[in-house]
């Protein structure tokens, strides 16, 4: 089993690395090849894993970078 | 026409009869536009065509050229079918026409595929080469005009679908003369942008001249050498630009494109959740199962009675005393006497041994000090070696002592676990000598 160096704080995550991260952690914990302090230590970091991807969602507001040009607003709006 | 020469005919009949000769003549004609008449109410749309020298007067009835899909503008190149006719009332030569196309249209569709099979001759098509898109992309890029519909489609449906994504727009020119230039420069902006992981580049609908831009070389290379996968979102069903063909990802429209970069909350929202439960799941279960190991290993007999584990000793150690305890009355008489003679005999040699002695405990002490470590180091292995001896529990030796290991019916695996089988399931028991094959008749997960 490869060990996952854990990339940062999970709020400093993307949205995507800190999922993929939650899911391989599972997938270790599921295979019950770690060693029990290490299952402990996994599983905290995937419930701050688990709380960053919730709190990202719940509070993801789109951000929109012009790098050219000038949005014209849209009649339809 | 000998008729001609010699019999008169009214006016209306002389147009008649030359009507009814220009009505045979059908032609496909290209000229330009001049002129055109095409008020709602009329019955018919009025224009005419032109090349350097002539100009033919041209009409068409208001349902096909309604049909026709496209609006008549002076200075535009058409191509015509239809038919000769002449208009009586004003004795005027007119051609009636049924189909109307723009003509650059088929040399432009011509251009286009031409491109499209060098391109795929290429392999800048391949299947191959086509890129998966993230999963979960944290920067979106996007190509396309600023103004219209498009780049409102596509940010409304980020905004719905994955708001966690961060939008990064390259609003270029999509159409006319520079359009090509901009669209290279917004790849090359868009892709390059620190984080973009996926680019969509879109355009709303339009006439198939005014997508010609998606079907130009360099653009067409601009999205092959794109850094990061292009999802196209370009709306001019059923026909597929180059730039469609060359992109990872093709999507019908900008709205398509931009749910095929970007998935949706609701999807994640349910893996995370499922991620959840397998995570408390997972610990738990890695918990009970170490809980159950432990129960098993505390329920071995050296745990109940620790006594057990020194039984054979103590009983050595209880008739070595009782032995002793015989032996000693009848020997503490002879050994007195022993004692006392031996005394003197003692006092008068020890004299002697210490003189001859000393000489060598000085050499047996240089010696020592000289050889000392080398000596202990090789004790050190010794004991080294005979504790790894102890602590490796041979499990012949163990099995000598009247335990048994049980293996699953193949032999390879070591069961641990009672629910590790089922009733009616094939075992084989190893003892010290030989092995037994059994069958398990019921299993009792608790010990």
């Amino acid at each position: 089993m490869e060990t996952i160096e854990s990339a940062g704080a999970p709020e400093d995550l993307t949205f995507g690395a800190a999922l993929a991260e939650l899911e391989e952690i599972v997938k270790a914990l599921e295979s019950g090849q770690l060693e029990l302090e290490d299952s402990l230590g996994r599983y905290e970091r995937g419930v701050s894993l688990l709380r960053a991807c919730r709190t990202k969602l719940a509070d993801a507001q789109q951000r929109v970078t012009m790098l050219v040009g000038e949005i014209e607003e849209d009649d339809a709006e | 026409m000998t008729e001609a020469a010699t019999t008169s005919v009214g006016v209306s009949e002389a147009l008649r009869r030359a009507k009814s000769v220009l009505e045979t003549i059908t032609l496909t004609i290209v000229g330009e536009v001049s002129e055109c008449t095409t008020k709602p109410g009329y019955k018919a749309v009025y224009f005419s065509l032109s090349d350097d020298t002539s100009v033919l007067p041209c009409l068409m009835w208001r349902d096909s050229y309604d049909a026709c899909g496209f609006e008549l503008r002076p200075g535009m190149l058409v191509e015509v079918a239809g038919v000769f006719t002449a208009y009586a009332a004003k004795g005027r030569l007119q051609f009636q026409v049924r189909r109307l196309t723009p003509a650059g249209e088929g040399v432009l569709r011509m251009q286009v595929a031409a491109l499209a099979r060098k391109l795929e001759a290429e392999g800048l098509m391949s299947a191959s080469r086509k890129r998966p898109l993230p999963a979960f992309p944290a920067k979106i890029g996007l190509v396309t005009s600023p103004r219209g519909k498009a780049v409102h489609d596509v940010i409304r449906t980020l905004r719905r679908r994955y708001p966690v994504a961060e939008l990064v727009i390259a609003g270029v020119q999509v159409e006319g003369d520079g359009a090509v230039a901009a669209l290279i420069e917004g790849l090359r902006l868009a892709g390059a942008h620190p984080g973009v992981e996926v680019v969509i580049l879109a355009r709303g609908g339009g006439s198939y001249e005014d997508l010609m831009p998606f079907n130009a070389e360099q653009v067409a290379r601009a999205v092959a050498q794109c850094p990061v996968p292009v999802v196209t979102g370009i709306g001019h069903e059923p026909d597929d630009s180059i730039a469609d063909m060359v992109a990872d990802v093709r999507a019908s429209t900008p709205t398509a494109a931009a749910e095929a970069a970007a998935p949706s909350v609701i999807e994640i929202a349910a893996r995370v959740d499922a991620a959840a439960r397998l995570l408390g799941k997972a610990l738990s279960h890695s918990v009970t199962e170490r809980t159950h190991r432990l129960r098993l290993i505390a329920h071995r007999p050296v745990f109940r009675d620790a006594n057990c584990l020194m039984s054979a000793r103590m009983q050595a150690l209880d008739s070595t005393a009782e032995s002793l305890d015989r032996a000693l009355p009848a020997g503490i008489a002879r050994a007195e006497q022993l004692v006392l003679r031996s005394a003197e005999g003692l006092a008068r040699i020890a004299e002697r041994i210490a003189e001859r002695h000393q000489l060598a405990l000085d050499v047996a002490a240089r010696n020592l000090a000289h050889q000392g470590p080398a000596f202990i180091e090789r004790a050190d292995r010794r004991w080294a070696l005979s504790s790894a001896r102890l602590d490796d529990l041979s499990p012949l030796a163990v099995l000598g002592r009247g335990f048994a290991v049980c293996y699953d019916h193949g032999g390879g695996r070591v069961l641990r676990s009672a629910a590790e089988v089922a009733s009616g399931d094939r075992v084989r028991v190893r003892l010290a000598e030989g092995t037994l094959g059994c069958t398990v008749e019921n299993t009792y997960p608790e010990v």
